[in-house]
């Protein structure tokens, strides 16, 4: 922008001027037609639109272009919180899932314990359970076995009682009571053996 | 439905004070034009017979047409609180100012006026919306009817149209071009209502508009290019041998200066034609009627008028877009020119 581009622009403007009044001499002779140009007019036009593009510039579009920049911006500015917010959400969302993942496998490994737990505890129960059975079992099968050699025991002295007590009565006067006692007594002794 | 009712009333009306113009015809003097002369003879010979009432003779022509599209120092008016009947009002005749040998005529024409209308029009319109925006931006809301119309239309203008041909940083020429569009956007919408008359169908309106337009475009070659601008008027090609670039530099140049008149000349015509086209056309075929003067005939031409006018309506906004359109493209020549 020197000083030559100015001058150039007023040489141009004073050529585009001097046209219509060229163009308006040419006019006076005959009537108006549709092509003569009109230098009054000319003049209006150009004052009309120069005020006209000043004063718009000035106050109506800025306003409307104000307007929509600011619906604009603040049409961005939505855009970009709610990216965002989705991307906060979406990080809690992934967040929340791994640790209900988390809470989940937890909780299926506390199942699983328990189950085992219990599992060996029933075991251990059901096996504590036998034991004692066999326990009693044994010991009652001891107590029998004692009682039944005891009974045969007693049965037996009973028998021999009996048995000496009555072959005693018999034979009461013509045998020792102790020779004959031993005989029988050696007598059963060898019948207890062979019964074995 | 209601909008092609609403044009046939605004037909009407606007035909009105082509009746009344006829009575007072005979006492203007007539204007020679060769594509009105048939059909104002016509009416004069064939028109009914109240038309005459007041005439004696019936010999001379009476051209409907020229006066319409021309600019003159009456005005269609209303001629009382019967606003369907018209008169002929006549604009102040100011002494011309002489600048030298230059005599320049002030005195406001029925364009100058239009063009008045259009420019308080455009500002009131523009300002309206601009204020209408604001308030809806106050309250945090997209503006809504109106000013969101405004607003659409501006701003395909800037980001479809304007921005796109102007190139990067075209910001500074968006003011223009939009105003461009608006003001002969109204300027070419009022000749299409009753008693208004089309500015941009004179060749001074347009003229002016397309010299602005051409320094604006000479102004913004000059602010980008600098220095460089001299190249878009002498054609110097660095890629040559001298001997080449003289007689190129020789051919080219007056051709590179004719491309840069021939630009801003076609702006003009192209809206003068444009505009004038329809009106003649229109006009014509509103003159059929009274050349027939039989209800039998009228009801053929009153369609095609309006027809004619539906089209006008649409010729109106694009002859509009395009002068904008152009200016931006021949911004964006200039700009890009020249490397």
């Amino acid at each position: 922008m020197g000083i030559v581009m100015l001058r150039l622009l007023s040489i141009l403007t004073l050529a585009l001027a001097a046209l219509p009044a060229a163009a308006q001499e040419a006019a006076q002779e005959k009537p108006r037609g549709l092509l003569d140009p009109h230098a009054g007019l000319m003049f209006w036009t150009l004052l009309i639109f120069v005020a006209l593009w000043l004063l718009l510039r000035k106050y109506a579009f800025p306003a409307i272009f104000a307007a929509v920049e600011a619906r604009e911006k603040a049409l961005e500015d939505a855009i970009a919180a709610a990216k965002r917010d989705r991307e906060e959400a979406t990080k809690l969302l992934e967040e929340h899932r791994r640790q209900i993942d988390a809470a989940r496998a937890d909780a299926q490994r506390l199942i699983a314990e328990g189950a085992k737990a219990g599992e060996k505890i029933r075991a251990e129960m059901i096996e504590e359970a036998r034991h004692q059975q066999q326990e009693i079992l044994d010991r009652a099968r001891q107590e029998i076995g004692a009682e039944r050699d005891r009974a045969i025991a007693e049965l037996r002295r009973e028998a021999v009682d009996l048995a000496i007590r009555g072959a005693s009565k018999v034979i009461e006067r013509n045998l020792d009571d102790e020779t004959n006692r031993k005989i029988v007594e050696q007598f059963l002794g060898s019948l207890q053996t062979s019964e074995r | 439905m209601r909008f092609g009712l609403s044009l046939a009333a605004a037909l009407l009306l606007s035909a009105s004070p082509l009746l009344a113009q006829e009575h007072e015809a005979p006492a203007r003097p007539d204007v020679d034009s060769m594509v009105s002369a048939k059909v104002a003879e016509e009416i004069q010979g064939h028109a009914p017979e109240e038309q005459h009432a007041g005439e004696s003779e019936a010999s001379h022509n009476v051209d409907i047409i020229t006066p319409h599209i021309t600019d003159s120092h009456h005005m269609e008016c209303p001629a009382s609180w019967k606003i369907w009947q018209a008169r002929e009002c006549h604009l102040p005749e100011w002494e011309p100012i002489h600048i030298g040998s230059f005599e320049l005529d002030l005195s406001p024409t029925k364009h100058v006026v239009m063009l008045w209308i259009a420019g308080i029009l455009t500002f009131a319109t523009l300002f309206f919306a601009g204020r209408g925006a604001r308030r809806y931006q106050e309250a945090g809301r997209a503006p809504k009817g109106f000013p969101n119309a405004i607003e659409a239309i501006s701003l395909y203008m800037r980001n479809e149209v304007i921005m796109p041909n102007v190139g990067h940083h075209g910001e500074r020429y968006v003011p223009f071009i939009l105003t461009l569009f608006y003001f002969i956007l109204f300027a070419n919408l009022l000749g299409l209502v009753p008693y208004g008359s089309t500015a941009t169908g004179n060749i001074s309106v347009t003229a002016t508009l397309a010299i602005l337009s051409f320094l604006m475009v000479e102004w913004a070659g000059i602010r980008t290019l600098g220095r460089g601008y001299i190249n878009t008027i002498v054609y110097w090609p660095h890629d040559m041998p001298l001997a080449m670039k003289l007689p190129m530099t020789l051919i080219m140049t007056p051709v590179e200066i004719m491309g840069k008149f021939t630009k801003p000349f076609a702006l003009a015509i192209r809206l003068l034609a444009n505009m004038t086209a329809g009106h003649v056309v229109v006009l014509a075929l509103v003159g059929l009627i009274f050349a027939f003067g039989s209800w039998w005939v009228a009801g053929g031409p009153f369609i095609m008028a309006i027809a004619i006018m539906m089209l006008e309506l649409f010729v109106a906004f694009l002859q509009a877009f395009i002068f904008a359109v152009l200016t931006s493209v021949f911004i964006g020549q200039i700009r890009e020119g020249a490397h």
